[in-house]
C-alpha cells in the first residue's frame, strides 16, 4: 500500500468537505419538485437576518412563498438531519471499530440498534407511537449499558466479552421484537417501515435533538489520540498510559449516545456506520484525529445523496435500503482489491 | 533502582505468583527464566501493573509503583511484548511516536522535540529508514524493533520484556538483544526468557521461578546449573562455558530419565573419548556416576567435568600411584556397575584394569562398541588382564542398546539383593 501523505489527506479533508456544501445545496434544489436557486435567496437577506435572530417572521421576506415552504418547513430540516445522522453514525462506527480492532464492527454491534428497535416496535405497539424518537433512544442507550453491566467483571470489561454479550443481547431484544411484529397486526406495517430507516418524518424537533451528534463528534475527536493507542490493544494502551477501563466507558458511552440519537431519529439505518470509516481508513489512513473527521463527512455525505435519491426519484422509500444496496457491493469490490493487494 | 518485595499475584483471587523478591541495580539486565507456568509473564504482568497485585509491593527508587498515575507509570516503565497485533495500518513513525503519548497532555500538539525523540528511537533500533513504511508489511524482526522505538520513546527508567524474542529468527534475537543490552545505564532491563542460552549471555543476573516462587536467583552462572535445570525443568543438561564470552552454555541431552536406572551407582573406566558419550546417556538416565582415572587432557574428562560427574584424575603421563589406585578401589566397591570401555591401554592406565579382581568382575560390563577390539599398547603385552577379565564372566556387549539392558538387569538383581 503507498504511503499515505499529509497532503493527501489534507486534500481528501478538502475534497470531501466541498462535495458535503455542493450537495447540500443541490438536495435542498432537488425533489419531486425541483426548486431553482435563486428561490433559495431571500429578497433582502440582510433584513431576514435581523428579524430571524429577533424571533419575527422570516417567510416575508421570500417571493416565492411555496418555493420558500418546501425548502426551508421541509426539505432543510431533512437534509440538515440526514447530513447529521450520517455523520454520527459514521463516527460511531469509526469508535467502534478502534475499540474492537476491527474494520468489521459498526455502531450496531453492541445492540444499540435492537434495543432502540424494541424501544420503537413498544410503543408503536402499544401506545400508537407516541414519543416514538424517546422510546428508540431510550432503547437504544439502554441496551448499550445493559451490555456494558453484564460484560464488566471487577471493573474490567474486556472487548471479547462486550462484542459477545452485544451480539447476545442483539438477538435477545430481536426475538421481542419479532414477537411485537408477530403480534402488531395493523402497526406491523408500521414497525417494518420503521426499521428499514428513513427520514420522511423528520421536522425542526428531530434537527434540536440531532445537534447533540456534532458534539458527540467533538468529544471523540479530542479523545482521538487516545483511541489511536487503545486501537493497536489494550495491554499496549495501558502500557502507554491511557486508563484503558475509564477510556473504553467514555467511547461506549459516547458511541452509543451518537447511534442512539441517530437511530431515534431515523431508525436503524444500515451499513454507513461501517462503510464509511473503513473506506476512509483506506483513504487517509487509521489516525483517528484525521479519520473522525473524514468519515464524519463522508457519512454525512453518502446519507444526504441516499436520501435525496430516495425521496426524488424513488418516491420516499425508506432509505435504509439504498444504502445497504449501493453500500454491500461497493464495500465487495474494496475487499476483493484488497485481496488482490 | 527497581525493588520487588514479597510479591503476591494471580488471576481471580487465585495467586499464580507469591513471595517474589529481588531488585534490580540501575542499567543492570535481569533475565527471568522457568518453566512454562512458573509464573513467568505473571510476574512481569504484575510489575507492570497489568495484573493487580495481591500482596507485596513493587517500588521505583523508593516510590511504590502502585502510587503511579496511569501516564507516569508508562513514562517510567515501557514494555515490549512477545508479539503486538497490528490491525491498522499505521506508519511506523506514528507507532514510534505513540510511545510519547503519556508525555502529552490531551490538547498539546507532538513537538520538534517529541520528533527528535522519535527519530533517535528509530535510529538506536534501526528502523529509521523504515520510518514511512506501514507496520502491516514490514517483516515480524523489524515489527519488533519498532515496538521496541516505541518504549524507548516513553524514555523510561525500566524495559520489561516479555519473551520479545521468542517468534524471531536467532540473528534478530541476538541483534534485538544486543539493542536492549546496549540501551545504557540509564535503562534497567528486565526480560522474561524462554531460552536459556540467550539468558545467560546477556543478562547480568538470572532468575529461576518455579511454581510460582523464585528458586534461585544469581549470575548465570550460579544459576544455569545441572542440578538447577534438573530440579527446574526436568531435564539432563550439559552446561558448558562458552569459550568466547564465558558465559554458560547449555545444551540439554534428549535422553530421558529411566526409572530402572535412576539413582544406580555406575563406575566408568574409560579413557580416551571412549566413555563421553555413555557419559551423557547415563547421567540422562539418572545414574550417579563416577569416573576414572582419567587425565585432565582427556575428553572424557572434560565431558564428565561438563555433565558434574566426580572423576579420579591423575596429571598426564603420570604413572597411577598406589594412594590413586586406592581411591579407585573404594569407587568401584561403592558401584552397582562398572563399565569399562574398549580405550587404547598402555603403561599409564593399565593399574585400571588392574584393580578390576574376580570380585569385581561380576558387576563389570566391558564394552566394545562394533565388536571393536582394545588397542594393546602396553610394551609387554600385559593385555592378559583383559583375557583373565574375560574369563572371570564379565558381560561383554557391543552396543549402546545391549549395554542399557545388561546394566538395567545388573541393576535389578543388586536392588533384589
Amino acid at each position: 500500500m503507498p504511503e499515505i501523505s499529509r497532503a493527501r489527506t489534507a486534500s481528501a479533508i478538502t475534497i470531501l468537505a466541498v462535495a458535503l456544501v455542493c450537495a447540500f445545496v443541490l438536495a435542498l434544489s432537488l425533489g419531486p419538485t425541483t426548486v431553482p436557486f435563486a428561490a433559495f435567496i431571500p429578497d433582502d437577506p440582510l433584513g431576514m437576518l435581523a428579524a430571524l435572530f429577533s424571533g419575527g417572521n422570516v417567510a416575508g421576506f421570500f417571493s416565492d412563498q411555496t418555493s420558500y415552504l418546501i425548502v426551508y418547513s421541509i426539505r432543510l430540516p431533512r437534509v440538515i438531519a440526514a447530513i447529521l445522522v450520517g455523520a454520527g453514525l459514521a463516527a460511531a462506527g469509526t469508535a467502534m471499530q478502534g475499540l474492537f480492532r476491527n474494520s468489521m464492527a459498526d455502531p450496531y454491534i453492541i445492540g444499540t440498534s435492537s434495543g432502540g428497535a424494541f424501544g420503537a416496535a413498544v410503543t408503536i405497539v402499544f401506545m400508537g407511537g407516541l414519543f416514538l424518537p424517546v422510546f428508540a433512544f431510550i432503547g437504544a442507550i439502554g441496551s448499550t449499558f445493559l451490555v456494558y453491566a453484564i460484560a464488566t467483571r471487577n471493573g474490567r470489561a474486556p472487548v471479547e466479552t462486550l462484542l459477545l454479550t452485544g451480539v447476545a443481547i442483539s438477538m435477545f431484544f430481536s426475538s421481542i421484537l419479532s414477537f411485537l411484529m408477530y403480534s402488531a397486526g395493523n402497526s406491523l406495517h408500521q414497525i417494518v417501515f420503521w426499521l428499514m430507516g428513513g427520514f420522511w418524518n423528520v421536522s425542526w424537533d428531530d434537527v434540536w435533538l440531532a445537534l447533540l451528534i456534532p458534539v458527540g463528534g467533538i468529544i471523540l475527536f479530542v479523545l482521538a489520540r487516545d483511541l489511536n493507542v487503545l486501537s493497536l490493544g489494550e495491554e499496549d494502551a495501558l502500557h502507554l498510559g491511557v486508563n484503558v477501563e475509564q477510556f473504553k466507558r467514555i467511547l461506549l458511552f459516547v458511541a452509543s449516545g451518537l447511534t442512539a440519537v441517530a437511530v431515534s431519529i431515523a431508525g436503524s439505518i444500515g451499513f454507513i456506520g461501517l462503510i464509511t470509516p473503513h473506506v476512509m481508513r483506506l483513504l487517509v489512513g487509521p489516525d483517528h484525529r484525521i479519520l473522525f473527521p473524514a468519515a464524519m463527512l463522508a457519512g454525512g455525505l453518502f446519507l444526504l445523496a441516499a436520501d435525496t435519491i430516495v425521496r426524488s426519484f424513488l418516491g420516499e422509500m425508506p432509505v435504509g435500503v439504498i444504502t445497504s444496496f449501493v453500500g454491500a457491493p461497493f464495500f465487495i469490490m474494496l475487499l476483493r482489491r484488497r485481496m488482490r493487494a | 533502582m527497581i525493588d520487588v518485595e514479597d510479591l503476591c499475584a494471580g488471576y481471580g483471587g487465585k495467586d499464580i505468583i507469591s513471595e517474589i523478591t529481588f531488585s534490580a541495580g540501575k542499567g543492570g539486565f535481569i533475565g527471568i527464566i522457568g518453566p512454562n507456568g512458573s509464573g513467568k509473564t505473571t510476574l512481569l504482568k504484575a510489575i507492570s501493573r497489568v495484573l493487580d497485585i495481591s500482596g507485596g509491593v513493587v517500588t521505583l527508587e523508593g516510590r511504590a509503583l502502585s502510587d503511579f498515575g496511569q501516564k507516569e507509570l508508562a513514562r517510567t516503565v515501557g514494555v515490549v511484548p512477545q508479539e503486538t497485533a497490528m490491525n491498522f495500518s499505521y506508519t511506523v513513525a506514528d507507532i514510534v511516536m505513540m510511545g510519547r503519548f503519556p508525555h502529552k497532555e490531551r490538547f498539546v500538539k507532538e513537538d520538534t522535540e517529541d520528533y527528535r525523540i522519535v527519530r533517535e528511537a528509530m535510529e538506536v533500533t534501526n528502523v529509521a529508514h523504515l520510518a514511512d513504511r506501514l507496520v502491516t508489511d514490514i517483516s515480524g524482526g523489524e515489527r519488533q524493533r519498532v515496538i521496541i522505538a516505541r518504549a524507548l520513546a516513553q524514555q523510561p527508567k525500566v524495559i520489561l520484556l516479555d519473551e520479545a524474542t521468542a517468534h524471531l529468527d536467532i540473528n534478530h534475537q541476538v541483534e534485538i538483544l544486543s539493542i536492549v543490552r546496549d540501551l545504557g545505564e540509564s535503562v534497567t532491563k528486565i526480560g522474561v526468557f524462554h531460552d536459556l542460552n540467550l539468558a545467560a549471555e546477556f543478562c547480568d543476573r538470572i532468575v529461576l521461578m518455579m511454581e510460582g516462587r523464585i528458586r534461585a536467583i544469581g549470575t548465570p552462572a550460579e544459576v544455569l546449573t545441572m542440578e538447577r535445570l534438573r530440579d527446574g525443568y526436568g531435564i539432563t543438561a550439559m552446561v558448558q562455558t562458552n569459550p568466547v564470552t564465558g558465559r554458560p552454555l547449555v545444551t540439554p541431552l534428549s535422553e530421558g530419565v529411566s526409572p530402572a536406572l535412576c539413582g544406580a551407582r555406575i563406575h566408568l573406566i574409560s579413557g580416551g573419548g571412549t566413555g563421553a558419550g555413555l557419559m551423557y546417556m547415563l547421567a540422562a538416565a539418572g545414574c550417579i556416576l563416577t569416573a576414572g582415572v582419567l587425565s585432565p587432557m582427556d575428553s572424557d574428562y572434560m565431558a564428565a567435568s561438563r555433565l558434574g560427574i566426580p572423576c579420579i584424575t591423575v596429571p598426564a603421563f603420570a604413572p597411577i600411584t598406589p594412594a590413586v589406585c586406592d581411591a579407585l578401589g573404594a569407587y568401584l566397591d561403592e558401584a552397582d556397575v562398572v563399565i569399562l570401555t574398549a580405550m587404547p591401554v598402555g603403561e599409564g592406565n593399565l593399574p585400571n584394569i588392574r584393580a578390576l579382581t574376580r570380585a569385581r568382575c561380576s558387576r563389570l560390563v566391558l564394552y566394545v562398541p562394533g565388536g571393536e577390539e582394545f588397542t594393546d599398547c602396553t610394551p609387554a603385552g600385559d593385555c592378559s588382564y583383559l583375557a583373565k577379565i574375560r574369563a572371570a564372566g564379565c558381560r561383554v556387549v557391543s552396543s549402546r542398546n545391549a549395554l542399557y539392558k545388561e546394566v538395567e538387569k545388573l541393576v535389578h538383581t543388586r536392588n533384589k539383593a
